[in-house]
């Protein structure tokens, strides 16, 4: 499992554009975003999380549109089966490698433009374990909608696992709300984490199976 | 002594009959030439045979548990964006990589180890996805048109490593429009009969 996060660590760091990209593109749009509308500062505190959030969402989807489909396309998917036989540490690796590399930087971000808009510092790690958390459910499901949509176009995975991402949307904001009010944060986080580590063991047994079938 | 054995095996595929009824073994030290136009099915009976692909009808056994497999079809499984060396690294764990690496050089690569792997011409990017089974000590070898690209020179290093392989005792399957050089069985796929 080791050997194969070194390599999934080592395929994406040569990816320059891979996750770089979705990192400045989360920075200009949490850059971008206050600079084009005209709002108080106060205002604007109310509301920014949710520009947070929904950057979160698209940027993950992003980051993770093409994760199987170079391998895929280079033969080195038949490769793996032959030694593995199944895709499960393969997508185990590679998840967990996306999130080290784009999920935590972009919680990171996340966490500081947060605190440029009126977060309590102290609150600052609360608010950075709650997006990477986020960030480890988003990116399971959205690889798994790569699997799904590996050689038939990107809106596939869209279509099927938008509807699941909506929960865990619901549950960030929920926690967010939590860390600013001071109120029950711990109980959502236990579900967060929770669910974060049940989805991240059993979807890359999804994706297996999934990427199996278009290798058929 | 027989190391994958196919019974009775057929293949459809938009209710066309690609081959039906195939039974051959790959044995220890033996050879076997999969022959046929384009579209009898080759490239799919070699994906039957790796296990990638479910025949139809009949089954593919596997003789002997934890049986190693070399393969290299039609894709090279090598990254474009990595240098033919990085792409060595990837491949091989580091107890194999001087053998690799003694390959890459008899393959003439060392002029291009610092190049990015998408600038390397067709051949030479075939050479290094060819080091794979070169370097590899596997019981089977399954090839894919391994001889489109190479150069007389590669194309007749690769016929004799085959030929040295199989008189060790591996088993080779392939399927080639250019003749292997060496004896092999001929299974001839011609569209539903074989």
């Amino acid at each position: 499992m080791i050997s194969v996060m070194a390599s999934e660590l080592f395929k994406l760091r040569k990816k320059i554009r891979a996750w770089l990209g979705p990192l400045l593109i989360m920075i200009l749009v949490l850059i971008a975003f206050p600079l084009s509308i005209d709002i108080s500062q106060y205002d604007l505190n109310k509301f920014y999380f949710s520009i947070i959030v929904i950057s979160l969402l698209v940027i993950s989807f992003l980051a993770t549109e093409t994760m199987f489909v170079e391998d895929f396309e280079d033969g080195t998917l038949e490769q793996i089966y032959l030694q593995e036989r199944d895709f499960y540490k393969l997508a185990l690796a590679k998840v967990l490698i996306y999130v080290l590399l784009i999920g935590v930087p972009m919680s990171l971000i996340g966490s500081l433009f947060s605190f440029a808009n009126g977060v309590d510092a102290s609150q600052l790690p609360q608010i950075f374990i709650t997006l990477i958390f986020s960030t480890l459910l988003l990116f399971n499901l959205f690889a798994f909608g790569a699997a799904l949509s590996i050689n038939k176009g990107a809106m596939l995975g869209v279509l099927a696992t938008l509807p699941l991402a909506l929960p865990v949307i619901i549950l960030l904001g929920r926690a967010i709300r939590a860390v600013q009010f001071g109120n029950g944060f711990y109980e959502i986080m236990a579900l967060m984490i929770g669910a974060g580590l049940l989805v991240a063991a059993l979807v890359p047994l999804v994706i297996s199976i999934t990427l199996r079938t278009h290798l058929e | 002594m027989q190391l994958i054995t196919a019974n009775n095996i057929s293949y459809t595929i938009n209710d066309q009959k690609l081959f039906h009824g195939l039974s051959f073994s790959l044995d220890h030290g033996s050879a076997l030439h999969i022959q046929g136009g384009n579209g009898s099915g080759k490239s799919t009976l070699i994906r039957i045979l790796l296990g990638i692909s479910t025949p139809t009808k009949g089954e593919i056994k596997y003789m002997q548990p934890n049986l190693v497999l070399s393969y290299l079809g039609h894709q090279n499984a090598i990254k474009s964006y990595l240098t033919p060396l990085e792409n060595l690294e990837l491949i091989f764990p580091k107890a194999q990589f001087d053998n690799a690496y003694s390959w890459f050089k008899k393959l003439n690569l060392i002029g291009v180890q610092d190049e990015t792997t998408a600038n390397l011409s067709f051949g030479q990017q075939k050479k290094l996805a060819l080091i794979r089974i070169l370097a590899n000590d596997s019981d089977v070898i399954i090839l894919d048109e391994p001889f489109v690209g190479l150069d007389q020179a590669t194309r007749d290093l690769l016929a004799e490593y085959l030929k040295l392989r199989v008189s060790k005792g591996a088993s080779l399957a392939l399927t080639s429009h250019i003749e292997p050089g060496f004896n092999c069985h001929a299974l001839v796929l011609n569209g539903g009969a074989a």
